[in-house]
């Protein structure tokens, strides 16, 4: 620490040099409170950046529209799409002229208008993002141009091998619930949209109880919470809608599937199953496990299938998490002639971590990463925002992140192991290869019955009573 | 459309984008050896940023031998005479950090983000790599990354739709004499004759102090950090910095066309430039331009041809931040049963308009945008380093990350009209459309069969 550069000692380069003085790190502080028509409404101060977000999330997500497919999705993204006071491209114009990014759409637990803008220019946001969600129109030629959009969308997929493999192994272990459909929808649903359907799913499922406004500004969170009672504490309540329970399918055995694509130049491979709901007990537990198998560079499957023995740029494991019990997944885009070997590495990484005890300095490393990470991950207006929604989303309680990292740092080993058990399921894994079935069907069949689809039944998304 | 809101941006149009509160300071120094250094303290987290800018990429390497930057890229996290093979990774994550690095014509950057306390351990692993690396590589590594790479380039590229597009255009429009005609990943051919030597020697060359700048950004004290530097860096041995490559742009004397087959359903129209290189008034010029043309749905292009006419699927407008010279392309996926020459003329009435005129609005929205994008990315710590390293690496000048916001905001839209005259011209550039494969005698490449 001291001393001149001409008269200190040789660097000691021999060993990871020792750390300093840890700084502590606080989660930023907000304002949550609810307003009598229910809505719930989030606010936080920015920090440097002269930027400003609003978001409104509304109980309007794909996981309700069973049956549907796609009409959330739809829906969401014909919101901005005109409004009582101003066309769809009026809006558009407005908003970049505020030096803003709008987004809206729906995912799985919510439908969302999303604005990124300069700070100077809430006050004008706020009124644009609530005109947007409280007067849409859904103009019919708006609706038929995004219909089509989405379905030239649907016809570039079917060239993607990552989508090709994510949409068939989310209808093999779905099914017929409303994960196993896929976001946007199959093409059959899409053209059958109404205009009524679309209106009707509005009426249903867009009210100010069960909604949630995150506002991050340059100004003070009781303003903010001021301004948006003004702009939505009118708006009236609703009967509340139920969330539907999402019942996955545990396959039988693990199923062996290859989307034929005669002439990739790589084959890529998605194995896995249904996980578990994002506010489940064990999250911490599977977080830990999950980076451990293949959630981060180190991870298991990395190390083994790029670094041991360069089958692939890239092997990762995933937990999915949303209300319901999203998936499970294994992904690598690997070289075809080593394909069934590297699904088979995969698997035994996965029997591993079930068998046998972590090692106390294996599980201490991916706790302090993941614990340590979190400060990086809270640097912009954008990563609040998402700890925010995560908030307001699945009802984790204000004071979450808190106590998030020390929560991660409690995990011990004996609890990946358990989460490890009770969260993988080697045996009733479906296996989806990507690539030329003719070289791929000798490498895999002895992992368990092997079935062929084409990448026009994949699109199709009927997986058949036998499958 | 209700005016008000827009009135009254148009008028708060800011003339002086940047407040002091929102600059970005540093300080420069530099060691005996030549190392480059910019310091920007900022204590608001616990975070350091150690970034590593290296003055080589894919442009320094030869046809034959093309790939070799990246491939170092890739070396270099398997260790070096101090750090085990798997090291660079653990060490970095088990404290909470992260880290990687990238490769492109001109450079090669490489980077942790690490808990403030961590900071001697970025500067242990970034010096380690730089001055004690040769001693480490091996022909298994080298073997090993080698099918790594292989396979970023299958999944990157070969293995995926229009994946070959962008790697067309650039050879088109470089070739035969520029080193921007090669992709940074190289072609699988080269990779696989690289060897132990050919590898090592290019390290050699190019991996010196004096041939890079470090930037550190976030919690530390500048002495102390200063000396940390000179600590680790310090007795690294000085070597004579490579002569800067600075290839005169290509000169295309006609239009180059082409048509190439793929694996897709829906044709792409991509049209290549040659522009003026990155840090030139010209080049914001060029992104301005780029910005109204295709950000947003209320830009020139998207609102006409995807929003209004919906004969395009997607268009996007981009300027590389290439250091010699740049490419301004213009890329466009036709809806399906539109003939891409259609596509193609449409896209051509629109430069060509903009060349005679742009309107003001347009040009107005797009600075906004430019603006919020330039407050959005320096939130993050990494990209100010990062930013700081790029500007010190190309232009000798780490204060363009304040200056930036004002070298756009002082154009106007005769400006990008002068620019889509001078720079989009018909009778200089590349028109390559990628077409859907021939499969059989009834398909035909407009792409409309589902």
């Amino acid at each position: 620490m001291s001393g001149s550069p001409t008269s200190r000692p040789p660097v000691d380069r021999s060993r990871p040099p020792a750390a300093g003085d840890l700084r502590p790190f606080r989660f930023p502080s907000f304002e949550h409170v609810r307003l009598d028509n229910g809505l719930e409404v989030y606010a936080a101060r920015s920090g440097r950046a002269p930027l400003a977000r609003l978001e409104t999330l509304m109980p309007a997500g794909a996981e309700l529209s069973l049956g549907h497919s796609g009409l959330a999705g739809l829906h969401g993204d014909l919101l901005d799409e005109g409004s009582a006071r101003h066309s769809a491209m009026e809006l558009a114009m407005a908003v970049e002229a505020l030096g803003g990014f709008l987004s809206t759409g729906a995912g799985w637990n919510v439908a969302y208008v999303d604005l990124g803008l300069l700070a100077q220019h809430l006050d004008a946001g706020l009124e644009l993002m609530t005109e947007i969600v409280r007067t849409p129109t859904f103009p019919e030629h708006e609706l038929e141009r995004l219909r089509r959009l989405r379905l030239t969308e649907l016809l570039r997929r079917k060239d993607q091998p990552q989508h090709l493999a994510e949409q068939w192994i989310d209808a093999l272990i779905y099914r017929d619930t409303v994960y196993g459909q896929g976001l946007i929808g199959q093409q059959k649903s899409l053209e059958g949209f109404t205009l009524d359907d679309i209106q009707g799913f509005y009426r249903q499922h867009v009210r100010p109880n069960g909604a949630s406004v995150i506002a991050i500004g340059d100004t003070d969170p009781d303003l903010l919470v001021a301004k948006i009672e003004q702009a939505f504490g009118d708006w009236t309540a609703q009967p509340d809608v139920p969330q539907p329970e999402i019942e996955p399918h545990r396959l039988s055995n693990l199923e062996v599937h290859i989307v034929d694509r005669p002439e990739s130049a790589q084959t890529q491979l998605v194995l896995g199953h249904h996980g578990l709901p994002r506010a489940h007990p064990d999250f911490a537990a599977v977080r830990i496990m999950n980076a451990i198998l293949g959630g981060q560079f180190t991870s298991r499957i990395n190390l083994n299938l790029r670094e041991r023995h360069g089958f692939t740029y890239s092997a990762q494991s995933m937990f999915l998490f949303r209300r319901g019990p999203g998936p499970f997944r294994m992904r690598a885009a690997v070289a075809t002639d080593v394909a069934g070997q590297a699904a088979k590495e995969m698997l035994f990484e996965v029997r591993k971590l079930r068998e046998e005890l972590p090692s106390d300095e294996e599980v201490r490393d991916t706790r302090h990463y993941l614990a340590g990470i979190f400060p990086y991950t809270m640097q912009t207006i954008g990563d609040l925002a998402k700890r925010l929604e995560a908030l307001a989303i699945f009802g984790l309680g204000d004071d979450y992140y808190q106590s998030y990292p020390a929560n991660l740092l409690e995990v011990t080993p004996q609890q990946v192991l358990a989460a490890a058990q009770a969260h993988l399921h080697p045996d009733h894994m479906a296996v989806v290869a990507v690539g030329p079935a003719k070289t791929l069907r000798p490498q895999l069949e002895d992992l368990g019955p092997v079935r062929v689809v084409t990448p026009e039944e994949v699109m199709a998304g009927d997986v058949g009573d036998d499958a | 459309m209700d005016s008000g809101v827009s009135k009254q941006i148009m008028d708060s149009t800011l003339a002086h984008p940047l407040s002091d509160e929102h600059r970005v300071h540093f300080e420069r120094h530099a060691l005996p050896n030549g190392l480059r250094i910019v310091l920007h303290r900022d204590t608001t987290l616990p975070l350091v940023a150690v970034n590593l800018w290296y003055h080589v990429g894919s442009k320094l390497e030869q046809p034959g031998s093309t790939g070799y930057a990246h491939l170092l890229e890739h070396l270099m996290f398997q260790g070096s005479q101090n750090v085990g093979t798997n090291d660079h990774f653990r060490l970095v994550q088990k404290v909470g950090g992260t880290a990687n690095g990238s490769t492109w014509y001109d450079r090669t950057n490489y980077y942790e983000v690490l808990p403030s306390h961590h900071l001697d351990l970025g500067l242990w692993l970034e010096s380690d790599r730089m001055g004690h690396f040769l001693p480490s590589v091996t022909q298994e590594k080298l073997d090993n990354q080698r099918e790594v790479v292989i396979n970023e380039r299958r999944q990157k590229i070969d293995n995926q739709p229009y994946g070959r597009g962008f790697e067309r255009l650039h050879e088109l429009l470089y070739g035969p004499a520029h080193p921007y005609r090669w992709p940074v990943i190289g072609y699988i051919e080269d990779l696989e004759q690289a060897t132990l030597d050919t590898v090592c020697n290019f390290f050699e060359r190019f991996y010196t102090p004096a041939n890079a700048v470090l930037t550190l950004a976030g919690d530390f004290e500048v002495d102390d950090a200063l000396e940390r530097i000179d600590r680790w860096f310090g007795d690294i041995p000085t070597a004579e910095r490579p002569a800067p490559l600075n290839p005169a742009p290509p000169q295309l004397d006609g239009e180059i066309r082409e048509v190439l087959e793929d694996d897709i359903r829906l044709p792409r129209i991509y049209l290549g430039y040659n522009a003026p290189p990155f840090g030139d008034q010209g080049w914001y010029t060029g992104d301005l331009l780029a910005t109204a043309f295709s950000d947003g749905k209320s830009s020139l292009l998207y609102e006409d041809l995807v929003y209004r006419r919906q004969l395009a699927q997607d268009v996007g407008c981009y300027i590389l931040p290439t250091e010699t010279t740049a490419t301004f392309a213009v890329v466009s996926t036709a809806k399906p049963g539109v003939d891409p020459a259609e596509l193609e003329s449409a896209l051509d009435e629109h430069l060509e308009r903009a060349g005679e005129s742009l309107e003001e609005h347009r040009v107005e929205r797009a600075k906004q945008r430019l603006l919020t994008n330039h407050h959005d990315h320096l939130q993050l710590l990494d990209r100010r380093a990062d930013f700081l390293s790029h500007y010190t690496t190309f232009l000798d000048d780490p204060d363009r990350i304040n200056n930036e916001p004002s070298m756009y905001q002082k154009l106007t839209a005769g400006d990008t009209s002068t620019f889509a005259r001078n720079v989009l011209r018909r009778d200089r550039r590349v028109s390559l459309t990628l077409v859907p494969r021939a499969t059989d005698s009834t398909e035909t490449p407009r792409g409309d069969k589902a």
